[in-house]
């Protein structure tokens, strides 16, 4: 759990400009699951992530709002168009105020 | 000399504890408000536990959804061993201009307890509607994509998996 909130974004190596470049994004982090007493949800406040917001040359290009319904560690793929080199910038934020951050550099080769 | 060189010991530990304990408190505290608020539990931040009906219902007000299977790909795998991860990825065959774009991407899977499992907001920026993450399913069902267009037509395509084993816990 020591690294919980480790970002990490894929993208292709090469990108030319104006190409649909795909992007993997990955965080580390538990997304509690709802316990239950007798068949009953536990009241707490449980810790996962609910939201995800892209930017792209600091311009929001996309937001996720995601639930407990997805996976430990979660992992999205999306698309983006790149037209410019830049900063590929994904933000998670959870239930607990958590905020993890990763960027990657569009570069165009 | 050894007594003042224990003693200034001492002294950088006591500082450094403090120092310590002061940088604790100071991240505390902008969390601890709505810790205490979140002590009382937050259920209502979860989806609520309705069937599939409800929350379509919920989501799109009875707004007509038609079907899109043919613009609409889901790619799931068609028996997944472990419910806890299942990767879905959802493709839209729809242009992605500032005139006519998707707007947003819903994943509901049918059968889980709080049936909405992700929203996806996109902007034309994305240039292409694709959208992919691992889902979490109770058992096996069927999973929804509903793609909302920009000028608010619903599209929706369903695929169904078979889960071995149940990915919910509780």
């Amino acid at each position: 759990m020591a690294e919980i909130g480790r970002v990490r974004i894929r993208i292709p190596s090469s990108i030319k400009p104006g190409e649909i470049v795909r992007a993997r994004v990955l965080v580390i982090h538990p997304m509690e699951i709802v316990q239950r007493k007798d068949g009953k949800p536990v009241d707490k406040n449980y810790q996962f992530i609910n939201r995800v917001v892209v930017t792209y040359l600091d311009k929001e290009i996309a937001q996720f709002e995601t639930t407990q319904s997805i996976s430990e560690n979660p992992f999205f793929t999306f698309a983006f168009k790149a037209t410019e080199p830049g900063a590929l910038r994904v933000t998670f934020l959870d239930t607990h105020g958590g905020k993890y951050e990763g960027t990657a550099d569009i570069k165009f080769s | 000399m050894h007594r003042r060189m224990t003693e200034s010991g001492t002294t950088r530990r006591t500082i450094l504890r403090a120092m310590g304990a002061l940088g604790v408190a100071g991240l505390m505290a902008p969390l601890g408000v709505p810790r205490q608020a979140g002590a009382q539990g937050n259920l209502a931040n979860l989806g609520p536990e309705e069937p599939v009906d409800v929350t379509m219902k919920r989501l799109f007000a009875g707004r007509p959804i038609k079907d899109g299977s043919s613009a609409v790909k889901i790619d799931l795998p068609l028996i997944a061993e472990n419910g806890a991860v299942v990767p879905i990825s959802v493709d839209v065959d729809a242009p992605m201009t500032p005139q006519s774009y998707v707007k947003a991407i819903y994943i509901v899977s049918d059968k889980n307890r709080r049936p909405l499992n992700a929203k996806f907001t996109l902007t034309p920026a994305a240039g292409q509607a694709f959208v992919g993450t691992n889902l979490r399913l109770g058992e096996s069902t069927d999973v929804r994509a509903v793609v909302e267009m920009s000028d608010g037509t619903l599209l929706q395509a369903k695929r169904e998996v078979k889960v071995t084993v149940g990915g919910c816990g509780g």
